[in-house]
């Protein structure tokens, strides 16, 4: 039996052989986290920063999955290169941040979050996140130590 | 390609901002100190804790609405609130709530790190905070919360990501935030909080990835942790006989804490139940009584330590839980608590030093095994051979779930909400890897040949006085007034008044949507009101799969009389 890590290493491939890494080809709107992967950058001071882009005709946001190193403060940039207007809807501790997307436009959004773990941002109007415009924001890294379990090391999957 | 010559966006907005709170509430929440809670039953209008008092009766003298009246009873308003995107357990949130009551102020908890401030008259959001939980974090038993505690002009809340928070009860706004638990370990947090002097104490969930479970106090002010209380002891410490001397059973061990405790003053002892030994139903790894799992432990309020338990299943290879509440109520001069058990007994105990005072049955069928008068437990069916299937009562969800029983000084009684269902369950073994569940089980609860009820005990004998019998399982929490009433909610979406001395059902609303939640009352300007969470979901495979496919909900439903309604009597 073929573990899951070496069941399709040439997902890319399958993905676009049967289209589903583009608008209204295979089904009807692009598969979710079909996109892009890319890191944050991280500033001096652990401040983290992204530019997101919205793929012209493909419903797609680029990166579709940002990863960030840890927790804490982020700064995404979006522009829509689309021409049609979307929106941002971003998870953030307080409250989720929302941002207008019309055509040709760029905006900031400053948002909080917690790692690791990973969450789903999205344009929520119409069906955009049914054709494909959810990412996800994925952090990596560990909790506080002093929030760790009094215990020897376990294994992990 | 030509180059796009970019607009500025409008400002992003917080989200909460395009909807008609009006971002404040009145500052009711800063004369809340631990002196009024602890004399919380005084102000009946406030429901300022958890179970409404520190004694977990989840009682309220208020008496306007009462048997007379009752079925007069309409909807005062509705706070409805839906998800937006993607988030944890979308198939499996759930409205959980304790709704907590000051001076015309409702703060409640929702699924997914939603925290609310209503007008408590009106239903007018106030504020709203919203924490942002990672889609990926381990939730056993669903996407819930069981509510907030109020204090010193905070609203504490814990989040599935296990940090413990204090809000601004003004404004919502974040005061401070400090994370509790471990989510790669598989640890999260659903709990009320429990303010206790200048304390918020709280307890962990993952009993069912194997974590360690933990009971933790922090300061009210700063978030700072006070002391760490471990239920499973490391080796050398007590209790630790009871697990295997070789090996890490002990480090995966469960015993989570992850329902609210009750306190007593004059016994500074908190009393909080612990959770199943993980993993659940494969015993054989982990040979013992399996301390403190399955136990009432007595936590001292200052220093975390534990001053006596109660184990109430050793060695637990059913997952009967012991996290549901202990009531304390005195009986012939004796300081007493009684927990009713997932197990299907009921545990009454001298809270003083544990001792055993009586147990009781209160479920029909009860077929894993027996617990005697004097507390001899001799188990009959239990998942043993690899993969040989065996099939008892209760099931894992137990005979009655977290969800709360009440107690009335009135009657005297106690109202227990009562799951009679099954399960088939197959050892099989696993090999523990941290985050990943850890049952050592193929698990299959009954959706069918199923009963439930509302039932009345007399705690001095263990007697059933009434039933108020409904088919399908009551899985949630009860409430009793002062008006000779008990409310409860049932899995169908009907919310029913019963007499509290007959059983006899006065009232019901359909309010569309399952109830798994604690319904509470309070009173502004003299009028009474009965509050109740409603939103179907969380861990119904082990609970009620028969309805699976009930509708998800999410409201907040208001009760009250109609104006012209007289409380004596009626008309």
């Amino acid at each position: 039996m073929r573990s899951l890590t070496t069941l399709t290493p040439d997902r890319s491939e399958q993905l676009h052989r049967f289209g589903l890494d583009k608008q209204n080809e295979g089904t009807l709107g692009r598969l979710l986290a079909t996109g892009n992967v890319a890191q944050a950058e991280e500033g001096p001071d652990g401040r983290m920063s992204a530019t997101i882009r919205i793929v012209p005709d493909q419903l797609v946001w680029d990166p579709s999955v940002l990863v960030l190193p840890h927790g804490g403060e982020l700064d995404i940039e979006f522009l829509n290169d689309d021409q049609n207007t979307h929106c941002a809807l971003v998870p953030s501790n307080g409250d989720s941040q929302w941002v207008w997307l019309p055509n040709y436009t760029r905006g900031t959004v400053h948002v909080v979050l917690d790692g690791p773990g990973y969450y789903w941002f999205s344009s929520n109007v119409g069906n955009d996140e049914g054709r494909g415009l959810i990412g996800a924001i994925v952090v990596m890294g560990d909790v506080p130590a002093s929030a760790r379990l009094d215990r020897p090391p376990q294994p992990r999957p | 390609m030509t180059t796009i010559e970019y607009r500025p966006a409008p400002p992003a907005v917080n989200f909460g901002s395009l909807t008609t709170a009006t971002g404040n509430a009145p500052p009711v929440a800063q004369d809340v100190t631990y002196e009024r809670i602890l004399d919380a039953r005084s102000e009946p209008q406030n429901w300022l804790t958890y179970y409404g008092t520190y004694d977990g009766q989840r009682y309220s003298p208020l008496d306007e609405i009462n048997r007379e009246n009752v079925a007069r009873l309409l909807p005062a308003w509705v706070f409805s609130f839906a998800p937006h995107g993607l988030h944890a357990g979308q198939s499996t949130y759930a409205f959980e709530n304790c709704p907590i009551v000051v001076d015309g102020v409702m703060y409640v908890s929702g699924w997914d790190g939603w925290v609310w401030a209503l007008d408590a008259k009106t239903g007018q959001l106030l504020w709203q905070y919203k924490h942002a939980i990672p889609f990926d974090t381990s939730l056993c038993c669903g996407n819930v919360n069981r509510g907030v505690a109020v204090a010193d002009g905070k609203v504490f809340v814990c989040t599935l990501n296990a940090h413990v928070l204090a809000l601004d009860a003004t404004t919502g706004s974040l005061v401070w935030d400090v994370t509790s638990g471990d989510v790669r370990a598989g640890e999260s947090l659903t709990v009320a909080p429990l303010v206790v002097k200048d304390r918020v104490v709280v307890g962990s969930s993952g009993g069912e990835f194997g974590v360690r479970g933990h009971l933790d106090a922090y300061d009210v002010g700063t978030g700072e942790r006070v002391w760490r209380c471990y239920t499973i002891p490391k080796p050398g410490e007590p209790g630790s006989e009871t697990w295997p001397a070789e090996g890490e059973a002990w480090a995966r061990g469960g015993g989570n804490c992850w329902i609210t405790g009750t306190f007593d003053q004059e016994t500074n002892l908190l009393y909080w139940g612990t959770g199943n030994p993980a993993p659940d139903f494969d015993g054989e790894i982990r040979p013992g009584a399996n301390l403190h799992t399955d136990s009432v432990i007595a936590v001292d309020a200052d220093t975390g330590e534990i001053r006596w338990h109660y184990q109430c299943t050793p060695h637990d290879l059913w997952d009967y839980d012991s996290n549901m509440e202990c009531i304390l109520f005195e009986q012939d001069g004796r300081k007493l608590l009684a927990h009713f058990d997932k197990n299907g007994y009921c545990f009454v105990l001298d809270r003083t030093n544990g001792e055993r005072v009586r147990i009781f049955p209160f479920v029909d069928r009860i077929t894993w095994g027996e617990i005697s008068p004097d507390g001899a437990v001799t188990p009959r069916i239990y998942p043993d051979k690899e993969g040989e299937e065996v099939h008892f009562y209760p099931g894992p969800a137990g005979a009655k779930e977290w969800t709360h029983a009440a107690y009335s000084p009135e009657t005297g009684l106690f109202y227990v909400p009562v799951q009679d269902t099954g399960a088939r369950v197959a050892r099989r073994r696993r090999e523990f890897k941290e985050s990943i569940p850890y049952w050592g089980a193929a698990v299959i609860v009954d959706a069918e040949d199923m009963a439930g009820s509302v039932s009345a005990f007399d705690p001095a004998t263990g007697q059933e006085v009434w039933r108020w019998r409904n088919d399908l399982p009551m899985c949630a929490s009860v409430l009793a007034t002062g008006g000779g009433l008990v409310f409860a909610g049932t899995p169908a979406g009907q919310f029913v008044a019963l007499d509290a001395r007959s059983g006899e059902m006065l009232w019901q609303f359909n309010c569309g949507s399952g109830h798994h939640s604690s319904p509470s009352t309070y009173s502004i300007d003299g009028k009474q009101y009965i509050a109740v969470p409603v939103g179907w979901g969380a861990w119904v495979e082990g609970f009620l799969p028969g309805m699976m496919g009930g509708p998800h909900g999410q409201a907040m439903f208001v009760f009250s009389l109609p104006e012209g309604v007289e409380s004596a009597g009626g008309r």
